[in-house]
């Protein structure tokens, strides 16, 4: 018993101590709490270091302890791994549909999607206007202009409403491009050049070249990562090329000066 | 379960196997839904069985052969037993690979019909030929190698223990061969300035085989298995120790409990290792996979493997701790005082080294290798000691500042694009969730494990042992330590699995299932331990099926306690 108010309370001291101590140094709360949780998880190591002996045991009962100690096992495992930020698998689906559905339209299963999809489409149509007929007669019906035939599922909107810029924008977010670049201040970790400034230094055309042969183009500073091919070989395979001129402009009106963008250099 | 039982298991296996491999060329096959778990679920459950069956199966014979070869050599029957009852429960284990691996493709021929016909034709040769051989072959090697134990003896032992180095090789050979086509879907070939399908198109299977994470895949798994199969072999100790009605009996399962996982141990220093090799070749095939696997969807998969190899590594320590207390004389053991300083001055010396000289520059050695081994070089001239208890002591409290680093993400949020000042480390303290930090912090648990096994083996040459008489604990350590490393063996698989991310095969063929999305690591962590515990209820019910009427006979008597240095 000794033992373990003992070891309690150096884990409270350490604990509280980590507290205060990453307190001044502008830890944000949740991992001042983690910390205090890795001192009191230390704590309960060392009462175990010095814990009297456990018996023997044998039967039944080490049938039993077995047992007990999977389901105390599982149920640690299951919790420990539900505690951790879970990420939402929402926010990727829509993502992922987005970018698979060129490649689904290129399909026989997506063309006879398509198919089904218009089929309904035009059915819808035919009802409506069915119902039009009946409730003004047929010779005005016969007048009426159609209505519009419903927009293919398969077409993205912001390139049927020619907004490139937006259609750019979207392929940012869907590539993923803010996981190594900054952009408006938001994302890059330093692991790909700064992009604010991109459009004073290159054109479309060669923000394209870029993309598509990340080899084409070297920012100042990047030589390691240049040479390691670091920026992946793949968006011109994964890519539609309309995509690829879109975030291409989109990219080209980021001119923003008193941002640092390293000066890209032509290797190709 | 007698011979024809396990014949018959092992061919319904087989038929499984090649009916699949033949179903799959009937093209066309629209997809069935399975119900509850989903289409990708239910491939995940089946392909995670498999493996962990055929990791235990192509690890313990390394292991048991091992064994073998140093029970003849040394003349010790102990470890002659303990090779064959592990062989014992290799063989129904073999059974339940052949079994699930037929179930495998059948699920993912009912799941995704038109990707598995496509990925069986890629490797024809492999699926239809070299796999299902070398199968047989194994098969046939090892029931020879179970069957002819107590046949070639005395001096025809020699003649057993090549059989079992033949079927080591067979098992190294069928993990190389079917790392070709899990690692292929990965890293698939590729060439500059072509497409993936044209790059394909040209590729020979050898090309297919031999692609970017292959080696690594294959040096991982080797490693990962001699591992498994000597944790596996402490779980069956701790089960029979438990289960011991005598003394004898119960020193001769706490011996196979510390060889077991003396072996695992060893395998295990080098895991982070061969996993880093594979990480590595992973990110330069594409770099896209390294910000999804540590910083984005999968980042938080990665601190629960911090957690899980934390805890891991506290066991093994642990166990040693334990294994210390039944040395008589190990309380007089002391230490050079340079020990217990290098242990708290490591990760931090290692963290500063790293952040100057970042692998592969070798000028991190000139300053690593010297403060690691000076306690060994310099310790004889420096009069002050300290016990070998205050040793492991601040051994341990290292061990927790490790895991404590290991375990300090960038941030609090599931994706680094979702992340809030609130839950950001702050700047100045990102080197402890960098790459140089968290590579200390694995190092020092590594150096820990080494320096306190170098404390043990001091305190067995001056103690003796007393077989059997090992703290009780010491037996759910075991318990723990295996269910641990198959748990974290079942995270590290859907990470190498998830990774490929909207795709069957990257870049090759994507996946336009509903299911095509990252999953959470709760929902994950639900099936890998469901997983676990159908992996543990089958194992556990093999060792008793084998080993139990076995324990009764009392083989071989053990005498306790044993003089340590006759070891």
């Amino acid at each position: 018993m000794w033992n373990v108010i003992k070891k309690l309370s150096i884990g409270l001291v350490v604990g509280i101590a980590l507290v205060g101590i990453s307190r001044a140094l502008e830890f944000p709360s949740v991992f001042q709490m983690m910390f205090f949780g890795q001192a009191m998880f230390g704590a309960a190591v060392f009462m175990l270091l010095d814990a009297p002996s456990v018996r023997t045991m044998s039967g039944a009962k080490s049938v039993i302890s077995i047992v007990v100690f999977y389901v105390v096992l599982c149920t640690v495992f299951v919790s420990g791994a539900s505690m951790w930020p879970q990420f939402d698998p929402e926010d990727e689906k829509g993502k992922i549909a987005k970018i698979l559905k060129p490649k689904l339209a290129a399909t026989e299963q997506g063309k006879a999607e398509e198919l089904i999809a218009r089929v309904k489409a035009l059915d819808e149509q035919v009802k409506a206007l069915e119902v039009r007929l009946m409730s003004l007669g047929g010779g005005r019906a016969v007048k009426e202009p159609a209505p519009p035939v419903a927009e293919s599922p398969i077409v993205p909107k912001a390139a049927a409403a020619g907004d490139f810029m937006k259609l750019g924008e979207e392929q940012w977010q869907l590539q993923e491009c803010y996981n190594c670049h900054k952009l408006k201040g938001e994302g890059g970790k330093k692991r790909g050049p700064e992009l604010d400034n991109i459009g004073s230094y290159l054109t479309v055309d060669e923000i394209k070249q870029k993309i598509m042969d990340p080899k084409s183009f070297m920012a100042e500073g990047f030589e390691k990562d240049w040479e390691k091919g670091k920026m992946p070989d793949k968006f011109k395979d994964v890519m539609e090329p309309n995509d690829i001129t879109a975030i291409a402009t989109w990219l080209s009106t980021f001119k923003n000066t008193s941002v640092n963008t390293p000066k890209p250099i032509k290797k190709k | 379960m007698k011979a024809w039982q396990r014949g018959l298991v092992a061919a319904c296996a087989l038929l499984l196997l090649f009916g699949g491999t033949a179903y799959a060329q009937v093209s066309g096959t629209t997809p069935v839904e399975f119900p509850y778990t989903g289409n990708r679920t239910a491939v995940w459950i089946v392909a995670q069985l498999h493996t962990l069956f055929g990791a235990f199966i192509l690890g313990a014979p390394i292991f048991v052969v091992i064994s073998e070869w140093l029970g003849y050599r040394k003349q010790d029957l102990r470890y002659e037993r303990l090779a064959k009852e592990v062989t014992k429960v290799t063989v129904i284990l073999f059974s339940m690979t052949a079994l699930t691996g037929g179930l495998f493709i059948f699920v993912l021929l009912a799941a995704y019909p038109q990707f598995t016909a496509w990925f069986i034709n890629q490797f024809h040769l492999v699926f239809t030929v070299i796999y299902p051989l070398l199968f047989i072959s194994g098969t046939v090697v090892l029931y020879m190698y179970s069957y002819t134990w107590d046949i070639w003896k005395g001096e025809k032992k020699g003649r057993h223990i090549a059989l079992g180095v033949l079927l080591i090789l067979i098992g190294m050979v069928t993990l190389f061969v079917i790392n070709g086509p899990t690692s292929f879907m990965n890293t698939p070939v590729k060439a500059d300035g072509v497409s993936p399908q044209d790059a394909l198109a040209g590729a020979t299977l050898w090309d297919k085989i031999a692609n970017q994470t292959w080696m690594p895949l294959n040096l991982h798994r080797i490693d990962g298995n001699v591992a498994f199969g000597g944790f596996i072999t402490g779980l069956i100790a701790a089960y029979m120790f438990m289960g011991a009605k005598t003394q004898e009996e119960r020193a001769f399962y706490d011996w196979m409990g510390f060889a077991g996982n003396l072996i695992a141990v060893g395998a295990t220093l080098f895991q982070p290792f061969t996993g880093l090799l594979l990480a590595y070749e992973m990110c330069d095939y594409d770099f896209s996979f390294c910000p999804y696997m540590m910083a984005d969807q999968l980042s938080m998969f990665f601190e629960m493997q911090g957690a899980m190899i934390g805890l891991m590594f506290l066991a093994i320590n642990y166990y040693v701790w334990l294994s210390l207390k039944r040395i008589e004389g190990a309380e007089k053991i002391r230490m050079s005082i340079l020990v217990p300083i290098v242990m708290v001055a490591f990760p931090f010396v290692m963290m500063v080294v790293m952040n100057y000289y970042w692998i592969p520059d070798p000028m991190s050695l000139a300053f690593l290798l010297p403060l690691v081994f000076a306690p060994f070089v310099f310790g004889r001239f420096i009069p002050l000691t300290v016990s070998a208890r205050t040793v492991m002591k601040i051994g341990f409290l290292m061990v927790l500042v490790g895991d404590a680093i290991w375990l300090t993400p960038h941030g609090f949020a599931a994706t680094g694009a979702k992340m809030l000042p609130e839950l950001e480390l702050p700047e100045a303290w990102n080197f402890l969730a960098g790459m140089p930090g968290k590579l200390s912090a694995i190092f020092t648990l590594v150096v820990i494990t080494v320096f306190n096994y170098v404390v043990y083996n001091r305190a067995i040459r001056q103690g003796i042992i007393v077989w059997g008489k090992i703290d009780f604990t010491s037996q759910f350590v075991l318990i723990f330590l295996a269910f641990t490393s198959i748990w974290t063996m079942g995270l590290m698989g859907a990470v190498r699995s998830l990774v490929r991310k909207y795709f069957h095969t990257y870049g090759l063929v994507p996946d336009f299932s509903a299911e095509s999305f990252t999953p959470t690591l709760s929902y994950s962590a639900w099936w890998i331990t469901g997983i676990t515990v159908v992996f543990f209820t089958v194992v556990s019910f093999a060792v008793i099926l084998t080993l139990r009427p076995a324990a009764s006979k009392n083989e071989v008597p053990e005498g306790s306690p044993v003089p340590a240095r006759a070891k």
